[in-house]
């Protein structure tokens, strides 16, 4: 057996036999859900968090005053990027699905989004937050003497610039995120990198199902890049001079 | 119009205005100049209460303002356009949008009243051409004549001019400065914090000299620039002049 032959009965024993391709497919599924969902959660946490942080930081800081909610609200902030930082995401997804729901029984693709979300959160937060500072505050002043609220301001002036300035970082936050999901496998979870492992238990094969796995995230994430420099470039047409 | 007593304002240890009063009458125009630091931006600043006064307080239109907040604040806000030194236009909006954001943010205008508003006001100040161009590709004083039809966009009562020429080239100051004066000649009650002499010796009803946070003195500008009494004043008009 010459070497193509070789690759090609491995190929056949790794991904056609019993149909073993359909753990890569589903895994891949549930990857990209996990991903797609945590994306979402993460986003929301990390723009409500960069909102707060921020606000307290322009309004409150260095002055007496300031409103006592924003400070009790960024005080969870910092306490919550404080601990999701500090500790490794594997840990955090086993204590979410070992601690948190241990006693009740949830779904395992929802321990993941919210342990993925979370961890995400804390990251697009500070990734927000630094856009948002990146304003110059004549934008927000400009805003609010035409009369505009601050939701107003925040919404229609500052977060547009602010979300192209970050989106080069936040792109790079989705990638790491995708990434991220491939220790699901520790809660059990059949993900893409789980698929491959499986399949390398049952055929005793490592290169196939890996690199197979490997390649599959690699064409995921030049997709994803892909599109966020699409997205770069029409969010850039108002930097024409 | 606006009845300003015994302001004052400090940033932490320093006092930056002590004790102004003053009394703005619908149609004045009133013109501040002052050496740098003198406290004339924060003057004005605190009229529309982008500067939170420490002490004093400021009625317009009969009523006190001083601690108005929230939807109060913004209602005020709208009738006081602010034109500022730098500016501060929106980059990521075109002109167009740069001008009819608030009032249709507010509900003030339907999308079309406010495009044909933002068409008349840029005849106006000359740049009809420039609709759905972006900030970015205009010149610093297209920059200001657009950042004063968004002001006006707001149907104001008094126009707040923070040194609206002090960024600009030398030759894109008359350009501003014309447009100003026929603001002037159309009735709007205007306070300009400014170094133009020439400005406030044509148009102004009222010139003030502040120096170290107080007005040291006000007179209008045939008495002022002729016949100044004050020896800070004298002092600071043989520098300007």
């Amino acid at each position: 057996m010459n070497f193509f032959e070789k690759l090609a009965a491995e190929f056949k024993q790794n991904f056609i036999e019993q149909n073993r391709w359909q753990y890569i497919v589903k895994g891949l599924g549930t990857t990209m859900i996990i991903t797609l969902l945590a994306l979402l959660l993460g986003l929301v946490l990390g723009f409500i968090v960069a909102i707060v942080r921020s606000t307290h930081d322009k309004t409150c800081l260095g002055k007496k005053g300031g409103h006592i909610l924003l400070r009790i609200g960024n005080g969870i902030s910092k306490f919550y990027l404080t601990v999701i930082r500090g500790t490794p995401s594997t840990v955090q997804l086993l204590i979410i699905y070992f601690v948190i729901f241990g006693s009740v029984k949830v779904d395992k693709i929802f321990c993941a989004v919210m342990a993925f979300g979370i961890n995400s959160g804390a990251y697009v937060a500070e990734i927000v937050r630094s856009g948002i500072m990146s304003i110059d505050n004549g934008q927000t002043e400009a805003g609010r003497s035409l009369g505009l609220n601050f939701r107003q301001t925040m919404t229609s002036i500052i977060m547009p610039q602010a979300f192209k300035n970050v989106l080069p970082a936040l792109g790079n936050e989705f990638i790491v995120l995708l990434k991220e999901t491939s220790i699901s496998g520790y809660i059990a979870l059949n993900d893409l990198t789980r698929a491959g492992t499986l399949i390398q238990s049952q055929t005793y094969s490592a290169f196939m199902p890996l690199i197979a796995v490997a390649l599959i995230y690699l064409v995921i994430v030049i997709g994803l890049t892909r599109l966020l420099t699409l997205l770069e470039r029409r969010l850039a047409k108002n930097d024409k001079r | 119009m606006i009845n300003v007593e015994h302001l004052y304002k400090s940033f932490g240890e320093l006092d930056v205005l002590k004790d102004v009063s003053q009394h703005i009458e619908k149609g004045e125009k009133v013109v501040v100049v002052g050496p740098s630091g003198s406290g004339k931006s924060t003057f004005l600043r605190c009229l529309n209460l982008l500067e939170t006064p420490t002490d004093g307080t400021i009625t317009f239109d009969g009523v006190d303002i001083t601690h108005a907040k929230g939807k109060e604040l913004d209602k005020i806000r709208r009738k006081m356009g602010m034109v500022f030194q730098h500016f501060n236009l929106f980059p990521h909006l075109t002109i167009r949008k740069n001008i009819t954001l608030a009032p249709v943010k507010l509900g003030l205008m339907s999308k079309d009243e406010a495009n044909k508003q933002a068409e008349a006001l840029l005849a106006r100040v000359g740049l009809s051409d420039k609709a759905d161009a972006y900030p970015g590709m205009l010149s610093g004083g297209q920059k200001q004549r657009i950042a004063i039809a968004r002001s006006l966009a707001m149907n104001p009562d008094v126009m707040l001019f923070d040194e609206p020429t002090s960024a600009l080239d030398p030759e894109m100051v008359g350009e501003v400065l014309e447009l100003m004066k026929q603001l002037a000649l159309d009735g709007m009650t205007m306070v300009v914090v400014t170094h133009e002499m020439g400005f406030a010796r044509e148009v102004a009803s009222r010139v003030l000299f502040m120096a170290d946070g107080q007005i040291l003195e006000e007179n209008p500008p045939k008495e002022f620039f002729e016949n100044p009494k004050n020896p800070r004043l004298k002092d600071f008009l043989s520098k300007v002049i």
